[in-house]
């Protein structure tokens, strides 16, 4: 039906072209309209076909939208079907054309066909034309309504349509109420389906400004709610199955016996055959037992086998998405499937994506077991197969070397590679071993003896050249010939293309110098006078402090250049622990494709309902104002420092009374081009710079070392005993908040352990409980969570209260003490102190 | 929760937009298709082709049958899984009502490609995808259609997988037992992997709402009902059923009852994960002489009982890639050189259990190989073949029972089929 010319055309939309043929179109759409002999739909239906066929290549027909909607006057549903795509689809653009329809469609909806006000109704809500909504709200109204499941499916999806064209006329028709009723009430499980979606989407973006809308989304946690979906998730189709389980993943049930009872219910949705449905039911488990360790465990082993077989099973891309998941949990939990080694092992046919990630499951699943078997595999995948996987491979074996204790093997299979000479492989594997040196130094022996075997003609990407380089220069000692090759590498400085090799070569000639300055004095030169001139920066840079660095004091640069180096014990892990559990949260969505938290790829107007940092504001808005005040104060105390450093500099910069102008590049940005600006920090490097103990400490803050985590370095004796049958009920602890003042303020910092046990408020409320200080009212989600709690002293009526705000993005806890008795305060605060940094230790 | 879809777009093979259809109105065409079609001139380089990529804020989300491309786009964090195979049930459907589906079908169809996609999905959320019921108010043939149009009832009844109303002249149910075996021998001989995926395929021609119910040898069952079961019982490991078996039934006395859809569909699959011996093996000798001719020495050996016998057994050899010149002989079948994939391709239509057969090759190289060649790719030995009335794990079908209140008898028909799934052997 299509015109046979349509394959030449572009097909990119919004194409000017075939205007000749439109405007034959109109002719003959007007002649019809008006006709009523037999046949006309007929004819009609084959003009319509036209009209959307070049729609479809992208050809702009909106010139015809008034006779398409005078045409539209028919009982054929096809035609109206045609009809409906049309006009959808240049309503937006053509807002004066679009009130044209409004008046067949709202007739439509009124038809005594379902199917016909279904789909009225479903273009209706399509148009998109925000002046248009007030002819929404009625056949809405009605369609939610309707006797028909059907035309309720459409309207319940409508409503949200409606929302995203205009909110304020969505939320003042009241619509959200009628869905929550229907949501509960219908018969019809996609009307039902339908409805929740829509709820979730609408109160989710709401949520931010209204309490009321914050407070509906919570009664969609509430457990009657819940349950009531947990009890007919089976009528639920496959996709509304994923739904309901997504929303009861963020179920939090009150206590074990609930949590059994919901994994029972749920179990034989590990059955199910839609793999989507599965990786949701594994979601609710793991979300549900995240605060009892040992069931957490049994979750692992019952998820393996289903998990497994999706990954043999079904459609390359089901092996992405799952595998993507299995990465994530074997992260979690690396022995769940280390016995299960050989299903990550890669079939020939495979598309690479899904390889790729099999071989980093290899990588995750590695222990002491079975290294031999899956390193001696990889090494077959190495030899054999394409390039892109060989390297792949190569890189596996590596990352598995730098985990294991014992690598000898591993090492020796690596040496392997490099005998294989293969350019690809030799690649790839001198970069390992340059990686594998930095952690191992006592393998350089027998590295070196093979390494030292390359010639380094045979080596032509830039990483590896740099690897190579590397360990020429580290290791110029032992390897007989270094100067020499480094040497005749310098000769070719101007064929050498990459800055990143040219940087590790004048590093390397540095070293090697400062080991053998007889053997290596020329090609120093020679190395430091084409970095002088090269025309990249760094390069240019580098060069001009190794010649300075010389002038000035040889065993200076010997310590700057060759300081005597520790083994990396361990490779910095490019995520964090936050970030990470962030991806957790979001388990079973692109978050675990990209191995990122949502925040990192979506705009923010698209998070919808996973951002929960917007809604923040409304918990501590009744705090205090401290959650503002403090980074503000740090903000500035932060700007005192950058003031104080940069005048440091200055007086140095006085104090050495040099006449040329200095102009330190990196505070204004600016830059003088081929000026030798003297560079006074050198000069300072032999006396420590005064701010650098602060900064250390920062650092050391920063990377959780847990400086502060006993607050005051002699706790007195735990002389204050609580109550472990603490009552209070939720009316006295308010009054009695009002009623007493602040007894003490403060701020501490938690360990990251701590924090990162903290997935729930329950998991912090048990814990709290088992040193006798109970939890009253908790709330919030990652990373911001707020504790009301309360304890008794044990042998008198005397109250304690506590407001508890943790952020676990910042490891930081804000206390707020109130208490009958003032006078051991300090005494309960520094007990609260020491049982909150407890908290998630083993 | 999961994320909405904000576009689907059905693509051409050099990526042009055939046929899409915007439910959110947040991603445009141009756009799409822009990216899609450099994304489709990287195609040498692996690293680029993951099925789901994130480009300036938009994720795809895309899946290749014959020459189209079918795409999701969406702005939100979705669910990577469901959306995937959401386009997957999209090629089903398509199947369904096209026959086969390409660009040419999509091109013939567009109309009803469009009433499709609208029911399917909407605002970016998936809701029926079984063509079955789909079928019920879209009608290919448009003409047809002068009947007014209800909402099928499945729409709206508790079973959305099967209409009222069904009537058939012969009440049948056809019964597949299909294993697939999966096996992976290292290059010195030893199996470093080995599995059998099964999958029980119906296809059901029974009028009105038949309730049926399965047995099965599944020792979990029989030792519940206090048999003996010595022998005769298989465990399964990861069972999965169609969404119309009552799975609460089956926790907890393990019978599988369900009321059909119409037509085929996979009732259950399932997975063993035992060291399966080599239902064929086969040994290969490769003698190269002076760089310019090549021998093999092929035997392939059945290994399973004499009683069986596997059919249509193609045996893929690989061979260099500028082999000339072949001469072939085999003791039983025929072989022939296909270039197109480096191989030898040996076929035997009839291989009984307990035999052995052989085959010479010989090839000429050339004698003067270019200094730039690639790296060899070393492929395995690949094989398919088809053992009917055998399956490995020994899964019987006990009963098959049809009960429908119009009291009509339906005549079930059992079949078993053991094939070669991933038959890789690398001994090369």
């Amino acid at each position: 039906m299509a015109p046979p010319a349509q394959s030449q055309k572009s097909s990119s939309p919004s194409q000017p072209s075939g205007k000749g043929e439109v405007s034959d179109v109109k002719m003959q759409l007007r002649q019809l309209a008006g006709s009523r002999a037999p046949g006309t739909d007929d004819s009609k239906r084959e003009l319509f076909k036209k009209v959307i066929s070049y729609m479809t290549i992208g050809i702009d027909v909106s010139a015809v939208f008034s006779e398409m909607v005078m045409c539209s006057a028919t009982s054929d549903i096809v035609l109206k079907k045609m009809c409906y795509l049309y006009v959808g689809n240049y309503a937006k653009n053509n807002p004066d054309l679009a009130l044209l329809t409004i008046n067949f469609l709202q007739r439509d909806c009124k038809d005594e066909d379902p199917m016909i006000r279904g789909l009225a109704l479903r273009s209706l809500c399509s148009l998109r034309v925000a002046n248009l909504v007030e002819y929404l709200v009625g056949p809405l109204g009605n369609g939610l309504k309707d006797g028909n499941s059907y035309v309720r499916m459409v309207a319940s999806i409508g409503v949200l349509k409606l929302y995203h064209i205009s909110a304020s006329t969505c939320m003042d028709a009241d619509f959200p109420a009628m869905l929550k009723h229907l949501m509960l009430n219908d018969k019809d499980a996609q009307v039902v389906a339908n409805c929740l979606t829509s709820l979730q989407e609408i109160w989710g973006l709401e949520a931010s400004t209204s309490e009321e809308a914050a407070r509906e989304r919570e009664m969609l946690l509430s457990k009657a709610v819940i349950y009531y979906f947990l009890n007919r998730i089976k009528e639920f189709s496959e996709w509304a199955q994923c739904i309901v389980l997504e929303l009861v993943a963020k179920y939090v049930p009150s206590d074990s016996n609930e949590i059994f009872d919901v994994m029972n219910l749920l179990e034989d949705r590990l059955q199910h055959a839609n793999g989507a449905v599965v990786l949701a039911t594994i979601k609710v488990f793991l979300q549900l037992t995240l605060s009892m360790t040992d069931v957490h465990q049994q979750v692992y082993e019952r998820i393996k086998s289903p998990l497994l077989t999706l990954v043999s099973s079904g459609s390359p891309e089901q092996s992405y998405a799952v595998l993507s998941h299995l990465h994530l949990l074997v992260m979690r939990a690396p022995f769940i499937f280390s016995s299960d080694y050989k299903h990550f092992y890669c079939q020939y046919n495979e598309p690479f994506y899904v390889k790729k990630l099999k071989l980093e499951m290899l990588t995750a699943v590695a222990n002491e077991s079975n290294t031999y078997d899956i390193v001696t595999e990889l090494c077959e995948y190495a030899a054999n197969v394409d390039i892109p996987m060989a390297r792949e491979s190569i890189r596996a074996v590596g990352k598995i070397a730098l985990q294991q204790y014992d690598v000898n093997a591993i090492v020796d299979r690596l040496l392997q590679f490099l005998e294989m000479e293969k350019e690809h492989v030799t690649a790839e594997t001198l970069v390992l071993v340059k990686d594998l040196l930095r952690k191992y130094p006592q393998w350089s022996h027998d590295c070196i003896a093979v390494v030292g075997n390359i010639s380094s003609k045979n080596v032509q990407e830039p990483k590896a050249k740099a690897a190579l380089i590397w360990m020429l220069g580290e290791y110029a000692q032992d390897m007989q010939d270094a100067p020499y090759i480094l040497e005749s590498l310098i000769e070719n400085w101007d064929e050498e293309h990459s800055a990143e090799v040219r940087l590790h070569l004048l590093t390397a000639i540095m070293k090697c110098f400062l080991r053998r300055p007889p053997e290596t004095q020329k090609a120093l030169g020679a190395a430091l006078a084409a970095g002088l001139a090269d025309f990249h920066q760094d390069v240019h840079d580098r060069a001009l402090f190794y010649y300075r660095l010389l002038k000035y004091d040889v065993s200076v640069a010997e310590r700057v250049v060759n300081p005597p180096k520790q083994a990396v014990s361990v490779f910095a892990d490019t995520q964090s622990s936050e970030v990470k559990d962030r991806i957790f949260d979001e388990f079973n969505s692109l978050s675990v494709v990209y191995q990122k938290p949502s925040y990192m790829f979506t705009d923010k107007e698209h998070r919808g309902p996973f951002a929960f940092s917007e809604e923040l504001g409304n918990l501590s808005i009744d705090t205090d104002l401290a959650n503002d005040v403090v980074p503000a104060q740090r903000v500035e105390e932060n700007d005192k420092d950058l003031l104080l450093s940069t005048s440091e500099k200055e007086e140095n910069h006085g104090s050495i009374n040099n006449s040329s102008a200095y102009d330190a590049p990196s505070y204004d940005g600016s830059r003088m081009v081929g000026a030798l600006q003297p560079q006074q920090d050198l000069v300072s490097l032999d006396q420590p710079p005064p701010a650098n103990t602060p900064a250390s400490l920062a650092m050391d803050d920063l990377f959780g070392l847990g400086l502060p985590v006993a607050p005051s370095p002699t706790p007195p004796p735990l002389a204050l005993k609580l109550n472990a049958k603490a009552v209070l009920d939720p009316n006295s602890f308010q009054q009695k908040w009002r009623q007493l003042p602040v007894a003490a303020s403060q701020e501490i910092s938690l360990n990251p352990q701590g924090v990162s046990a903290l997935s729930s408020p329950q998991v912090l409320l048990r814990h709290m409980q088992g040193h006798s200080i109970q939890c009253i009212a908790s709330g919030g989600q990652a990373p911001n969570f707020k504790f009301f709690f309360f304890a008794q002293k044990e042998d008198e009526p005397s109250t304690y209260l506590v407001e508890c705000v943790i952020n676990s993005a910042a490891c930081k806890a804000q206390l707020k003490i109130k208490a009958d008795d003032q006078s051991t305060t300090q005494a309960f605060s520094t007990l609260f102190q020491s049982v909150l940094s407890e908290f998630g230790l083993p | 929760m999961a994320g909405a879809a904000s576009a689907l777009f059905l693509l051409d093979i050099k990526g042009r937009v055939l046929v899409w259809r915007d439910y959110r109105g947040d991603v445009s065409a141009v756009q799409a298709e822009r990216f899609f079609t450099k994304l489709i001139e990287k195609e040498g380089d692996p690293e680029t082709q993951d099925p789901v990529v994130h480009d300036n804020g938009i994720t795809y989300m895309f899946i290749q049958h014959s020459n189209v491309y079918l795409m999701t786009a969406s702005r939100q964090n979705c669910n990577a899984a469901s959306l995937l195979l959401f386009l997957h049930r999209l090629v089903d459907v398509f199947k369904h009502y096209f026959e086969e589906l390409e660009e040419e079908s999509l091109r013939d169809n567009f109309v009803v490609v469009y009433e499709l996609l609208d029911e399917m999905m909407d605002f970016g959320y998936p809701q029926y995808t079984e063509a079955k019921i789909l079928s019920e108010f879209i009608k290919t043939d448009a003409y047809r259609m002068e009947v007014s149009q209800r909402p099928p009832m499945a729409v709206t009844n508790a079973v959305s997988w099967r209409s009222e109303g069904i009537r058939y002249k012969k009440n049948e149910v056809f019964l597949d037992v299909v294993e697939s075996v999966n096996i992976l021998v290292n290059s010195n001989g030893q199996i470093i992997r080995s599995d059998v995926v099964g999958a029980l395929k119906m296809r059901t021609y029974l009028s009105g709402m038949p309730e049926c119910k399965l047995g099965l040898n599944d020792r979990v069952l029989l030792e519940a009902q206090g048999r003996t079961t010595k022998g005769k019982a298989i465990d399964l490991d990861d069972i999965k059923f169609h969404q119309c078996v009552r799975l609460a039934r089956f926790e907890n006395d393990r019978t599988i009852s369900f009321i059909p859809p119409d037509g085929s569909f996979d009732l259950m699959t399932y997975r063993l994960s035992t060291q399966v011996k080599p239902l064929i093996w086969v040994e290969a000798q490769v003698e190269r002489h002076s760089r310019s001719r090549i021998e093999f020495m092929v035997k392939a050996r059945s290994q399973f009982k004499e009683r069986s016998t596997a059919t249509n057994v193609e045996i893929e050899l690989p061979v260099p890639s500028d082999a000339t010149n072949t001469n072939i002989r085999t003791s039983m079948g025929s072989a022939s050189y296909a270039p197109e994939n480096d191989a030898l391709i040996w076929k035997i239509k009839s291989f009984p259990g307990g035999k052995e057969y052989m085959l010479r090759a010989e090839f000429r190289l050339p004698s003067i190989t270019s200094e730039e060649s690639a790296p060899e790719r070393k492929a395995p030995i690949r094989m398919k073949f088809e053992i009917p009335y055998f399956t490995v794990s020994g899964i019987q079908v006990r009963y098959l029972k049809i009960i429908e209140k119009s009291g009509y008898q339906a005549l079930p028909w059992v079949r078993y089929i053991t094939m070669a799934g991933e038959y890789e052997l690398r001994l090369i």
